[in-house]
């Protein structure tokens, strides 16, 4: 199975093709570019399919990050994805990035378990548990500081993403910090979801951040 | 390119997830194969306006549901559609990407060309969809987002003689009513109220009347809205419709002032060149029948054809976008680039000049 692997939830806009049945990255392209995803992840992913000498014909399943990250960032990407599955006739599928960043800390310490914390800004972070063989041990959830301090002061394993240094005085060394997915881990990841679970869909962890309007009005007699 | 065209319309670039399959003839005519709109109305109505991150949620998760929809109900395949058209612009840009990009790796995917459409562009063409008007016409657009008299030449080639200069006239609807309390969205509402009201209780202003230049404004009218119904606070069922029929009132007298100066425009600039000129209606707020009446009364005194496409294709619809890619890849018009980025200010009239208020990024729309 070809699997085109899609991530532009962060700064970082990427896309990887994967060979499930080799368990290998044939090629990647992309690149930290803040911003711009929307103008540049077509010519990364023709990138991508170039140099693993394979067209989209060939494609078998998008994986494609669903967040958390930057709300705009995480609908490029779905969108794109959900648009060439309906065109190809194949399946997409989210991946949770505090999932592949999990499963990235888990090649460096496969033994333990990961807490993946992501900075939320506003004192909040995203955050997710995972046994040692990847396995949710929580569901995604955005958490106070504060809380997330106490709830975590105990944590048996190890901690990666860019909340780290919230958490915990000395980080694993080579367990990574920053909220960056592995386009490859995406893939493999993405190759190991049931596409029966649906198509990918946002995950805000967060809501809209809007008002109610109430109160606005001239008072009625 | 003359030959037989369909094309896939996206349009998301407001509260309305849409897709559409369009086909035109060789000889310019057209016909809606597909058509599936899926309104927002419910998500937005208790913030009594729309909301930009609610809409981009709701978006993506509806798009390809509907695209796949209409390709359905057009009895056509992916395959047998000859581009893409996507709105790309003028729009809430969290709205504009979902559509765009989807767009766009559905382009890549089937190997068809992508229209990245302007939105104003999608309305300006809809009278030739419908009704096989030759140009040139002039466009009233009134809507939630837009306010704009345009003169539509050619295809690509517009020029905006009126905007408003701040608040689009739907936009007002919305306020008002919302400052009254009643539903959103506003339009429908206020209308509903003024049917009892009292048109000559409130002197409301009518801003610009008078003036040489096409444009409008909205705002003064808005707070003077306010200040009267503060002024008679607690405010009765009556002095709800009274305010409402004092509203429209105005804003018929705004629009009838600035549109006729419109008319008489563009019967001097097209003196003996045009045999009938025609006004078309475009947007939400073309579903008031007020506003109906004075643009028809308007036309009828100016020797104009009055052309109020179906409402389901005044406002927000993909139709009008597949139509315009169809337009354009007819008259030959390049497609775009799939780097081609979403614009949430994109003025139909490349000349078109910002107004006060709107900065260094240009003009809105």
């Amino acid at each position: 199975m070809i699997v085109l692997a899609i991530d532009t939830a962060g700064t970082g806009c990427f896309a990887g093709v994967y060979d499930a049945g080799e368990d290998r990255l044939l090629a990647s392209a992309g690149a930290d570019i803040g911003r711009g995803h929307a103008e540049q992840l077509m010519a990364f992913i023709d990138q991508a399919l170039a140099d693993s000498d394979r067209a989209l014909a060939d494609v078998d399943r998008i994986a494609v990050t669903i967040g958390p990250g930057s709300f705009t960032g995480i609908r490029v990407g779905v969108a794109a994805a959900r648009g060439f599955a309906l065109a190809l006739g194949v399946p997409a599928v989210g991946v949770s990035v505090l999932a592949a960043l999990a499963a990235s800390a888990c090649q460096v310490r496969p033994e333990q378990a990961v807490l993946a914390a992501m900075d939320a800004k506003r004192d909040e972070l995203y955050c997710q548990v995972f046994e040692a063989d990847g396995t949710p041990r929580t569901d995604a959830q955005i958490v106070e500081l504060a809380d997330a301090q106490i709830r975590f002061a105990g944590f048996d394993g190890i901690v990666c993403g860019s909340a780290t240094r919230h958490l915990i005085a000395k980080p694993t060394p080579g367990v990574s910090q920053a909220d960056a997915c592995d386009i490859g881990i995406v893939a493999r990841l993405g190759a190991a979801a049931d596409p029966a679970q649906g198509k990918p869909s946002p995950l805000y962890l967060r809501g809209p951040d809007v008002k109610s309007q109430a109160g606005f009005a001239v008072a009625r007699a | 390119m003359s030959a037989r065209l369909r094309i896939l319309g996206i349009e998301t670039s407001c509260d309305e997830t849409a897709a559409s399959v369009v086909l035109r003839e060789e000889d310019g005519r057209g016909e809606i194969l597909g058509d599936v709109v899926l309104s927002q109305l419910e998500e937005h109505s208790v913030y009594g306006g729309v909301v930009p991150e609610i809409a981009a949620r709701a978006h993506v998760e509806a798009l390809d549901t509907l695209i796949e929809e209409a390709l359905l109900r057009a009895g056509v395949t992916l395959s047998q559609v000859d581009a893409i058209a996507a709105t790309s612009g003028p729009g809430l840009i969290g709205g504009l990407l979902v559509g765009l990009m989807t767009g766009k790796a559905m382009a890549r995917a089937s190997g068809k060309p992508l229209y990245a459409v302007n939105h104003l562009e999608g309305h300006a063409l809809t009278a030739r969809l419908t009704d096989g008007l030759a140009f040139p016409y002039l466009m009233l657009l009134v809507s939630g987002g837009h306010t704009q008299l345009i003169l539509v030449k050619d295809i690509g080639v517009y020029e905006r003689w009126g905007t408003t200069i701040d608040d689009a006239l739907g936009e007002a609807f919305d306020k008002t009513a919302k400052l009254l309390g009643l539903p959103y969205p506003g339009g429908p509402a206020v209308e509903r109220a003024a049917k009892s009201g009292n048109p000559d209780r409130f002197s409301f202003p009518r801003p610009l009347v008078g003036e040489a230049r096409l444009d409008f404004s909205f705002s003064g009218l808005k707070t003077a809205v306010r200040q009267a119904a503060q002024s008679i606070a607690p405010v009765t069922e009556q002095d709800i419709a009274d305010i409402c029929a004092s509203f429209q009132k105005a804003i018929s007298r705004t629009l009838k002032d600035r549109i006729g100066r419109g008319l008489v425009r563009f019967k001097e600039q097209f003196a003996g060149s045009v045999e009938h000129p025609a006004l078309v209606v475009a947007g939400g707020v073309a579903a008031n029948q007020v506003l109906r009446a004075t643009l028809q009364e308007l036309c009828d005194k100016n020797g104009f054809r009055f052309i109020a496409p179906p409402l389901q294709l005044c406002t927000d619809n993909a139709a009008m976008i597949a139509w315009a890619g169809a337009e354009r890849m007819a008259a030959g018009l390049p497609a775009d680039d799939l780097d081609v980025a979403p614009r949430s200010r994109w003025p139909l009239d490349a000349d078109a000049k910002a107004l006060i208020g709107f900065g260094k990024r240009g003009a809105k729309a």
